[in-house]
């Protein structure tokens, strides 16, 4: 990829490197610290563990900080349940100066002990924030002290904020503490008698969090070519779920920003080898059925994936008709936190939209190899755009739609942008066939109001 | 936490906190700086910070929201943050241009022990040229001390110890300053609106009232749009006095008063009628102005509203949460409506606070359970233990509401599940009349709808506890 030109954006010298516009085979610079001093789209390790651990229902989720760790980020994540609701409610050992001071050890032990009591939970999920590391608190062994006396699941999650600039070290810390203190902690007798009854069609769903209810649309797609859901990593779970987690013949991997990795040690400890899958958009959501069947190499069920597609394919398509003929020829801008920046690339080109720049926050090289194989030449690829250098862009490309979150969504709208929120706040569901039509009609919404004739546009020519 | 009322019936606990009803420092001090006009707040610390503040902000405020952050990670924890600083201190007078920085510190770079004032010297004396210099604020806001509500005071107070200076000819500018607290830009709006009335020049401390309200202009600003510019803020030492309109941020009135002389007021949120009825008396002894007759008549428009509603509200039985001066502020306008506070309860551990909701309390012949240092857990159950007609406060307290179906009017900070938090005032006596009218529709929405709004039913069925 060639550096951006000039002419495209005024930025930070430093800060080209990480733009370029797909041609051949190069990526942007990534993965490397933000500039001190932007205005950041990322978030810290803890957030970044926190979203991967946090769907996990009928645990507790406790944040072993300063009050405004926890206050800013309870109950912000849109993953629905459908049943215990726990995981809503916002805990935190507010550390005060004192314990500053003379070590925070004692009144987290003290709050697992009293949170054990009133809510008798399935587990306890202990979160370290940026000051629990520096004063050294041994989250480990105030852990398994409680856990002994309460008999409840105490896991320590390592998530100091500062460990890096980049947050997907926290979905790592995430599913390191569900490998070490979760999956397999059964008794081996209960192993074994689970494994001799396996069925021969059991997965597990990594990597997707039920935001807006997404993995009630997929589990009943598996339903219907007769998959059995053996547990979800982590949206809508339960805790005695995930712990019977290595009981799955395969596990199917959504959010592959976050969970790849959680795949792989599930396959070295327990041999399940796994998938990728994505659930966004008409193609991508058949080849995923089809994957999954001819993992199973079971012929049946690969006639009724056929069966499934053919049918629900046809009706979905004359559904979108409508959307289509609006939204076709628009130009979308993506900019998001995980692995959206490809997945959904496919999903506005059934809409007849392009994808005419994408870009995440915390992207690896992996990511942007992603990246690069799903988006057309000519496709602007960012990496870590803070808010200025995204508003200039918009400015400069005109896109007809932005993807992004909640921090962008008011500069899109000023701007005179159509906004469409992908992330956690999103309310309705986008993944499967049913998914697609709600996504169609979502982005049509926010594409063809007419306040858009009503907004001066901040567009430079 | 301090608990007043302690016969309530509550699942006990001592330890942890069960859904905040506070923020930490920098999240007041980054509402402090956006009303100054060209600001740009720094949060000297990890990114979760910023990113996680601005979140919570653009939900509520429906704006873009702008806060550097010096991205303090591994490496640079272990050396101290100067050269993250120092750094971020350059990249944002190149990128942005501001007026001004306001640096606050977080958890993380006080307990490295950060020494910020020394490290912006070095910035400032050794990058900059004379002719470039702008002023760069360090507040110290470590997160595990105090509140959102103290990080706003500390930042005010910060504001006029580095910016203020008192003219050569012992000069008089004849206004009046007003430090508003964390209230709504609608609200400040309002006062400025009631300055205007009675003629009284101010400046308003800090004034948020079109940067998190903005316009759509064709436009996005990465600074302040607009709100107090720094001559503004210089001159306040010059003024005829400060009103503070939250009591609980008043650190930078007391500041001028012993520095400058200038006379400070810190009165109660000029929520309802008494409260207004105080912060105009002050306003016109302090100046030696009449009040105007417009708010005369706006007075006596919300006292009609009240005497409208009088029959749907009295005796309503309302639980309030939410900032300490919001909540006191409110406890004062329900008593004057006739209704009962039932639970008080504010996040921040204030003496003040207490015993401000005790004496209005006493002097309306209630005795409300008062709540100083609460979470929303223990508000919910002592809800659960009273009887509570109405909630007020923000959206956090949702599920509290629907578990014990109770409605919730929602004012406060954060509403992120309805629109126009931002647009919303409630300060003054126009204000009043609306809120009179929002928590009478509530109630006769909820209550009375059955009889077609009609006032003629009991507001319990008798033996129905």
């Amino acid at each position: 990829m060639p550096e951006i030109p000039e002419s495209i954006l005024k930025t930070l010298k430093s800060r080209k490197r990480h733009m370029c516009i797909k041609s051949q085979d190069s990526i942007p610079s990534c993965n490397e610290s933000s500039i001190p001093g932007a205005v950041t789209q990322r978030s810290c390790v803890y957030g970044g563990a926190r979203v991967v651990l946090m769907p996990i229902t009928d645990a507790i989720h406790l944040v072993h900080g300063p009050v405004g760790c926890a206050s800013c980020t309870w109950d912000i994540r849109g993953s629905r349940t459908s049943g215990d609701d726990l995981y809503k409610t916002g805990f935190s050992t507010d550390l005060k100066e004192k314990d500053i001071v003379f070590g925070g050890e004692n009144k987290l032990f003290e709050t697992i002990i009293e949170l054990n009591k009133l809510y008798n939970p399935a587990a306890i999920f202990v979160y370290s924030t940026c000051v629990v590391g520096l004063i050294g608190d041994d989250l480990k062994s105030v852990c398994k002290k409680a856990q002994e006396i309460t008999k409840c699941r105490v896991v320590p999650v390592q998530s100091e904020g500062f460990r890096s600039f980049n947050k997907s070290l926290g979905h790592r810390i995430a599913c390191d503490a569900l490998l070490d203190y979760v999956i397999g902690t059964d008794s081996e007798n209960d192993q074994n008698q689970i494994k001799n009854e396996n069925s021969r069609y059991k997965i597990n769903i990594i990597g997707e969090f039920n935001v807006a209810g997404d993995l009630w649309a997929i589990k009943s797609l598996f339903e219907r070519i007769g998959v059995e859901i053996n547990c979800s990593v982590t949206g809508d779970s339960r805790v005695a779920q995930i712990v019977k987690a290595y009981n799955a013949d395969l596990n199917v991997v959504q959010c592959q920003k976050s969970s790849n990795y959680l795949a792989h040690e599930m396959e070295k400890s327990y041999g399940i080898p796994s998938i990728k899958v994505n659930f966004f958009g008409i193609e991508e959501t058949s080849e995923s059925l089809r994957a999954v069947a001819e993992f199973f190499a079971d012929e049946k069920m690969m006639k009724k994936t056929e069966e499934l597609i053919g049918g629900d394919v046809k009706v979905l398509r004359s559904k979108i008709m409508g959307y289509r003929k609006r939204l076709e020829g628009k130009r979308v801008a993506v900019y998001v936190g995980g692995n959206k920046a490809w997945s959904l690339i496919r999903s506005f080109e059934e809409l007849g939209m392009n994808v005419i720049m994408t870009g995440t926050q915390n992207g690896l090289p992996e990511d942007y190899q992603r990246i690069q194989d799903a988006v057309k030449d000519g496709t602007l690829v960012v990496d870590d755009a803070g808010s200025m250098e995204l508003a200039r862009l918009l400015k400069k490309y005109k896109p007809d739609l932005v993807v992004s979150g909640a921090k962008e969504k008011y500069m899109a709208l000023k701007i005179g942008i159509p906004f469409c929120d992908f992330n956690h706040d999103r309310i309705t569901s986008f993944a499967g066939f049913q998914g697609f039509i709600n996504f169609a009609r979502e982005v049509d919404r926010s594409v063809s109001s007419p306040v858009w004739n009503l907004v001066p546009k901040a567009f430079e020519e | 936490m301090i608990k007043e009322n302690q016969e309530a019936h509550v699942g006990h606990k001592n330890f942890a906190v069960i859904n905040p009803c506070r923020f930490c420092q920098p999240m007041g001090a980054v509402q402090a700086l956006l009303g100054v006009k060209g600001a740009m707040p720094l949060i000297h610390g990890s990114q979760g910070c910023s990113t996680y503040m601005r979140f919570q902000l653009c939900r509520h405020y429906r704006e873009p929201i702008n806060v550097a952050s010096t991205s303090m990670s591994e490496g640079t924890v272990v050396y101290g943050g100067e050269a993250n600083l120092l750094k971020a201190l350059k990249t944002i007078y190149q990128e942005y241009e501001p007026s001004l920085i306001g640096v606050t510190s977080s958890c993380l770079t006080e307990t490295i022990g950060d020494d910020m004032p020394s490290i912006i010297k070095k910035f400032t004396e050794s990058y900059l040229e004379a002719e470039d210099i702008i002023p760069i604020i360090p507040v110290s806001t470590p997160s595990y001390a105090g509140s959102h509500v103290e990080g706003y005071d500390r930042t005010i107070k910060a504001l006029l110890e580095n910016l203020t200076q008192k003219s050569n000819e012992n000069g008089d500018n004849g206004k009046i300053n007003i430090v508003t607290g964390t209230i709504s830009p609608a609200d400040v709006e309002e006062v400025k609106v009631i300055l205007e009335t009675i003629k009284c020049g101010s400046i308003i401390l800090t004034d948020t009232s079109e940067s998190l309200n903005a316009p759509i202009t064709g436009d996005v600003s990465f600074l302040p749009c607009a709100g107090t510019i720094l001559d503004d803020i210089k001159d306040s030492a010059n003024s005829k006095g400060t009103i503070s309109l939250c009591k609980h941020a008043d650190s930078g009135a007391s500041f001028l008063d012993k520095k400058y002389g200038v006379p400070s007021f810190s009165g109660p949120m000029p929520v309802g009628l008494k409260n207004t009825d105080e912060f105009i008396e002050s306003l016109t002894n302090i100046l030696g102005l009449k009040t105007s007759k417009k708010l005369e008549r706006d007075r006596g428009r919300l006292i009609d509203a009240i005497v409208d509603a009088h029959s749907y509200n009295y005796d309503r039985k309302v639980a309030i949460y939410g900032d300490p001066d919001f909540v006191a502020g409110m406890t004062q306008f329900v008593s004057e409506l006739g209704m009962v506070p039932s639970v008080i309860c504010t996040g921040v551990s204030s003496q003040r606070f207490i015993d401000d909701v005790r004496r209005i309390s006493d002097e309306n012949g209630n005795d409300p359970i008062v709540l100083s240092g609460g979470d929303l857990y223990d508000l919910h159950e002592h809800i659960k233990g009273v009887d509570t007609d109405l909630l007020i406060g923000n959206s956090y307290g949702a599920r509290i509401a629907k578990e014990e179906n109770i409605p919730l009017v929602r004012l406060g900070f954060p509403i992120y599940d309805r629109l126009g938090a931002q647009r919303m005032p409630i300060l003054g006596y126009r204000a009043g009349t609306h809120l009179v009218d929002l928590f009478t529709n509530t109630i006769i929405e909820k209550y009375y709808d059955d009889s077609a709004g009609k006032c003629d039913v009991p507001l319990r069925e008798e033996g129905s506890e």
